[in-house]
């Protein structure tokens, strides 16, 4: 049973090859390029789903296998991996999505001359992904979560000419190294206290069992808290959200593949893998709870007033992994990572539905576009598909994984109900507003001959659309399978009448009145903009974090460094000089002795010799 | 007997260093060295008589002095003249070439 | 039981420099391609004998079977006082390896070798260049191998000395003040060192020779000994003069410990760099010829560490102990000054140099933690910091040939037109700011993780550092490779084939150690194996 997961540690290698072929034959070999890199993800993903279907039938044993890495005395540092039904899961969902956005930019990214570097960027993340997922302690984790970072960083920077590009990627990476320097110390932290400096999950599942006490509470919640801020960094949580919307910079493919499916999950999927730590540290889950229902409401507003169409996607992005954070914050792994799954797939939709859009009209402006529905036929089906589930309208995926979030919220916290709700009714609301400004009404600016993009590219549409509609069935309020597979416990129906229509009735009355404004236009869509200027501006602006930041951080580092400028070159440096400047003068002080007068060097030299008899007589007659 | 002949000496020898430190020409400077060699010579023949072991070896030393005295004279005159003949003067304070 | 036992291993990876030396000296002058070959030859020799070492290291032996001893100077000492047959000071030629310096030494061999082929860049003087070049490694190796305090200073001398000619004739335009002032500075340190090294002679280096009627009294240099000594509490020199009998000439007093550790620490902290006594490298960085800088930082200043660890936390473990926030503190000060200062920095160089200072700090930090993993960290940072910089100044050097200028503001888009030596000035910035898979990471994880035990605070400030290096690291790589591109520099070529090998190599290397840093660790494990516990107990003894 166990044979295919055996050979799990084989999946990340795939890509991985792909990446060393990739680089070895540089840039001259389009094609063959494009193939490789196409190869590598599909044989992980044909791997990653034999696993996964092997483990579907029942709970399979959880497969680990590693080894050393580095041994120092009683130390020793370990790698490996492991196969949980959770990483299973995982798997598919990273290698499917790799495979089909190769697919899609061997369309959309035809034309780029370096289109084999941009394929061995994404093996290369491909690989350090699916390491992430397969870690089995939190070490091995960091590792491969610095190096999807490093790969977002490159892939976002993809286009290095463009100094807008240039700066996002710095922003990227700097923002989330943030997170990962808690991350590091949570696990230095953990590495100290842990019985036998364990670092595996395994042994933190079974030392933070809520019972044994072998860590304090406040430590306990120290490491959840330094865990989280890493989550952070990574997911786009606030306060260090504000990467994910600069980073669109990257091409759109990396933004469905990077930013929206896996590794912005993989902030939810540390702490699904550490959620026995927090679930020993009330603070701590709670801090995640409202951090998360926070970012949820933040983002959305924010979407509400953007008009880059993938600006408005990644603050959706930010919005709902703030929904899956608030989920495992308050108790639900299954809603947050049931959240993650389906997500995964709409939101990639959406992204790679817009890199249709964009590939058609070369802008992104969602005011330039209009009436795109009746010339790109297939984008805008799927991207409906995608915005709906999004919304979260029955019967597709969203609708089943938010509302399995808000029945929980519901049941343990009216106040995060309420904003998941606003939340919902905000995505609904921006969601419409996108779709009816680009595919509905007149043709805009840029829409002038937008055609429907090459198969390649809406291929991977129709997969990700039909996921989208399907991929909710494996939870619902009647039938909670997925729950039960991922944690290993008994099946437990839930679901509150209260909670589902409510969430339906956001998100149709989301819809209706964007539909009121955007599509009939019978409400003026300016009336907002007339009325509350201040409030529109500030969305418009993103709360002026940015601003915020520059002031608060970036300023007076540089103060600080110029400053220190000054101290190393005058002080510092000042104090060296002197320094010369004092033995310098000393020795033409004593220089002067030296007047050529034979006379004057022996009355010195009397004078020395006196002195010396001097005080050699005197001694005798000293106390 | 010992402190009158050390006494003796002592006031030569100051009377050299003297000389030998503030005298302007050159031949005197020469002689105050002579006085001071002549105080140590003084020195070795009393010590050497009246001293706590007498022997002859502080009065055979003496003679040595003497005679590294009078070729050391012989090679300071040489060497005045020899200054004398360049610069024109005896003066010891025109002498610092030594300084550059 | 291996070959290499029967030959003299050690000599032979010194000495082969010198043979080198010796053909370019007589090679003719204007011959400057056959010298070139010459020197490159004489630096792989010992880079092969290195390696050979490095994989045949028996490391149950401990690398004891390779020592090398020779009688070097005797002086004898005024034995009439004595009613002795022998009463001597003895200079010994003295070589050995363990797992602290054999990591070294092949860092040594191996950025040495990668510098003989970037010296491309020389246009002038071949000759004496190279025969400075290779007595700089013979110095360099010789330091490493050193077994007697003396011999290790005149090792120690000549690396300075060929340095200063190397910075002061080759040098960029302000050359000679930026040699005056290395020499001058690091020549403080040397006096320093010395005085350290004689007082530490002079007590702990004494020993009585008991063979049969012939006594011999004896003050011997060899660090042997006088590790041994140290570490034996019933040696004269921790005896007080109550249990000698009054008197005892050898005894060392706490206060003398104290006197020697700060010595030593002033001594090697300049070299390392320590804030504040940095300011003399920032000239050398900018002014040295690249070849030079790739040994300065890779290798030059690694023997200020090195001498810190062997002499000053090996030799007086309870004083490092009790000091250890005081390194930890100098560690982070560091760490966060270099930091920021290299963030402000205009000129490329300029921001390799505090990046250096930036990254010394963390090699005092695993020091300071006192502990197998923190001086697991500290070593495993010296190499990996080697390897980088050194490549770092490898591109930088290639770069200032094309571009005729570093600094940042003239300096962009350069990944058009060179897109190897950018990839690879842009994994070299990565692995300098820590990225996992690339050497710098472990070193740094180590060190943290070793200081984590016992100064927590101290670590979070010092994990600050690891985002700050990111910031400048990304700033000045990217403001080079990234962005639009100046006009003029639109024709430049990419890396020749000599300047890409070196690269290559040294890149692998990285990614070795990032990927699988039990390489080097085993290797140091066994010399440090309870090293700190050993040090402590026999301490507590006496």
């Amino acid at each position: 049973m166990d044979m295919y997961s055996q050979a799990a540690w084989l999946i990340p290698l795939f890509p991985l090859a792909a990446f060393l072929v990739l680089t070895a034959l540089g840039r001259s070999f389009r094609r063959a390029g494009i193939l490789t890199g196409t190869a590598g993800s599909l044989a992980a993903f044909v791997l990653s789903m034999i696993i996964a279907v092997d483990r579907l039938g029942g709970r399979a044993v959880d497969y680990n296998y590693a080894f050393d890495w580095i041994r120092i005395g009683d130390y020793t540092l370990r790698i490996g991996f492991e196969v949980t039904n959770l990483t299973a899961m995982m798997l598919v969902v990273v290698t499917l999505v790799s495979l089909l956005v190769n697919i899609y930019s061997a369309g959309y990214m035809k034309d780029d001359e370096r289109i084999t570097v941009f394929y061995g960027y994404v093996a290369l993340f491909t690989f350090s992904m699916l390491g992430l997922v397969l870690s089995d302690n939190l070490l091995s984790l960091y590792i491969f979560w610095e190096l999807v970072g490093v790969c977002s960083f490159l892939l976002v920077g993809f286009w290095y000419a463009k100094p807008k590009a240039r700066a996002a990627a710095k922003k990227a990476f700097i923002v989330t190294r943030i997170g990962d320097a808690g991350l590091l110390l949570g696990i230095l932290l953990l590495f100290w206290y842990m019985p036998d400096h364990a670092l595996d999950f395994t042994t933190i599942q079974s030392v933070f069992d809520g019972q044994s006490g072998a860590i304090t509470t406040g430590i306990t919640t120290l490491i959840a808290l330094l865990i989280f801020l890493g989550a952070v960094g990574k997911s786009g949580q606030f306060p260090l959200h504000v990467w994910l919307p600069d980073a669109m910079e990257g091409p759109t493919p990396i933004s469905a593949l990077i930013h929206a499916a896996t590794m912005v999950a993989a902030g939810v999927f540390l702490i699904a893998r550490t959620y026995d730590i927090f679930l020993d540290s009330a603070a701590a889950m709670e801090t995640v709870a409202y951090v998360g229902g926070f970012t949820a409401i933040f983002a959305a507003t924010i979407a509400l007033a953007q008009n880059d169409i993938k600006r408005i996607l990644a603050y959706s992005t930010v919005s709902q992994l703030g929904y899956m954070m608030m989920a495992l914050g308050l108790g639900s792994l299954t809603g947050g990572i049931f959240h993650l799954f389906t997500h995964a797939f709409f939101k990639a939709l959406l992204f790679l539905g817009a890199g249709s859009i964009i590939h058609a009209v070369h802008t992104q402006n969602i005011q330039e576009m209009g009436g795109l529905g009746s010339k790109m036929k297939v984008t805008a089906w799927t991207f409906a598909i995608g915005a709906l589930a999004l919304t979260g309208i029955p019967p597709l995926s969203g609708f089943w994984s938010k509302d399995l979030i808000l029945t929980v919220a519901f049941e343990t916290n009216p106040l995060l109900f309420v904003a998941g709700l606003a939340a919902a009714f905000c995505t609904a609301l921006y969601m419409s507003r996108l779709f009816f400004l680009v595919f509905t009404g007149k043709p805009g600016a840029a829409a002038d001959g937008a055609h429907e993009s090459p198969a390649t590219m809406t291929a991977p549409l129709v997969v990700l659309a039909a996921l989208a509609v399907l991929a909710g069935f494996i939870e619902t309020p009647w039938n909670g399978w997925f729950g039960s597979w991922l944690s290993g416990e008994a099946e437990a129906a839930h679901g509150s009448g209260v909670a589902i229509v409510a969430s339906i009735a956001v998100g149709l009355i989301g819809i209706y009145v964007g539909w009121l404004i955007y599509g009939k236009r019978s409400v003026s869509r300016t009336a907002a903009r007339e009325r509350l200027p201040w409030l529109v501006k500030l969305l418009e602006k993103s709360y002026y974090v940015d601003e915020l930041y520059a002031a608060v951080v970036v300023r007076p580092l540089k103060t600080i460094g110029s400053l220190l400028m000054v101290v190393d070159e005058y002080i510092i440096g000042g104090i060296v000089r002197l320094t010369g400047i004092v033995t310098a003068s000393a020795g033409r002080t004593a220089a002067r002795l030296q007047n050529g007068q034979v006379q004057t060097y022996s009355l010195t030299a009397v004078i020395g010799f006196v002195v010396i008899i001097v005080a050699i007589v005197g001694r005798r007659f000293w106390p | 007997m010992l402190p009158s002949y050390l006494t003796m000496a002592a006031i030569l020898f100051c009377i050299g260093l003297y000389g030998a430190l503030v005298k302007k020409n050159a031949i005197v400077v020469l002689l105050s060295l002579e006085l001071m060699l002549n105080a140590v010579n003084l020195n070795l023949v009393a010590f050497s008589k009246y001293g706590v072991v007498p022997s002859l070896t502080g009065q055979i030393f003496s003679l040595f002095t003497i005679t590294v005295a009078a070729a050391e004279a012989a090679i300071g005159i040489a060497v005045l003249i020899a200054l004398f003949r360049m610069r024109g003067t005896v003066n010891v304070d025109e002498f610092d070439k030594m300084r550059r | 039981m291996s070959i290499l036992q029967d030959i003299p291993i050690l000599s032979l990876i010194l000495l082969s420099p010198l043979a080198g030396l010796l053909v370019v000296l007589l090679l003719p002058k204007h011959r400057s391609g056959w010298m070139k070959t010459a020197a490159v030859t004489a630096t792989l020799v010992p880079l092969a004998l290195s390696l050979w070492l490095y994989a045949d290291y028996d490391k149950q032996q401990g690398g004891a079977a390779f020592e090398e001893k020779l009688n070097w100077v005797d002086v004898p000492l005024n034995k009439e006082l004595q009613d002795i047959s022998e009463f001597v000071f003895k200079f010994q030629y003295t070589l050995g390896v363990d797992g602290l310096s054999l990591p070294l030494l092949l860092l040594t061999t191996l950025v040495t070798a990668m510098a003989a082929l970037a010296a491309v860049h020389v246009k002038k003087r071949w000759k004496s260049f190279f025969v400075w070049f290779l007595l700089l490694e013979t110095g360099m190796l010789g330091v490493f191998l050193a077994r007697d305090v003396f011999l290790f200073f005149v090792f120690f001398e000549i690396t300075l000395i060929a340095t200063y000619f190397l910075i002061g004739i080759w040098g960029y335009f302000n050359r000679e003040r930026a040699a005056n002032q290395f020499l001058i500075y690091n020549g403080i340190g040397s006096a320093i060192m010395l005085l350290a090294f004689v007082l530490l002679v002079n007590t702990a280096g004494f020993r009585i020779d008991q063979a049969g009627e012939q006594t011999s009294f004896i003050y011997s240099g060899s660090y042997t000994d006088i590790f041994r000594n140290m570490a034996d509490p019933t040696a004269w020199v921790n005896l007080s003069p109550d249990q000698m009998g009054a008197v005892n000439p050898f005894q060392m007093t706490d206060t003398m410990q104290w006197v020697l550790f700060i010595l030593l620490l002033i001594a090697f902290g300049i070299k390392l760099p320590v804030f504040p006594f940095h300011t003399w490298m920032l000239k050398v960085h900018t002014e040295a010829p690249p070849s030079v800088v790739m040994i300065h930082s890779g290798i030059l200043l690694k023997m200020g560490a090195y001498g810190l660890l062997r002499f000053g936390v090996l030799l007086f473990p309870e004083q490092a102990r009790d000091w250890a926030v005081v390194l930890a503190v100098l560690g982070v000060i560091n760490i966060l000054y270099g930091a920021l200062l290299a963030f402000r920095q205009q000129e490329f160089k300029l921001v390799l140099a505090y990046s250096s200072i930036s990254h010394m700090g963390i090699v005092l930090l695993g020091l300071a933690a006192f502990n197998e993993i923190g001086l697991q960290g500290a070593l495993f940072q010296l190499v990996s910091h080697g390897l980088i910089s050194a490549l770092l100044f490898l591109i930088v050097g290639s770069l200032f040939e094309r571009t005729g200028t570093t600094e940042l503001s003239e300096l962009g888009g350069l990944a058009r037109s060179m897109p190897f030596m950018s990839g690879v000035l842009l994994t070299a910035g990565l692995a300098s700011l820590g990225l996992p898979g690339l050497s710098g990471f472990v070193g740094e994880f180590l060190a943290f993780l070793g200081l984590f035990e016992s100064m927590r605070w101290l670590t979070a400030l010092g994990v600050l550092g690891v985002i700050l290096t990111a910031v400048y690291v990304l700033r000045a790589v990217l403001k080079i490779t990234f962005g639009t591109q100046p006009e003029r520099f639109g024709a430049l070529k990419d890396a020749r084939l000599v300047e890409a090998v070196p690269m290559i190599v040294l890149l692998a290397f990285i990614l070795l150690l990032g990927c699988y840093p039990s390489v080097l660790t085993d290797t140091v494990q066994y010399s440090i194996g309870g090293l700190f516990e050993q040090l402590l107990a026999t301490r507590a003894g006496g």
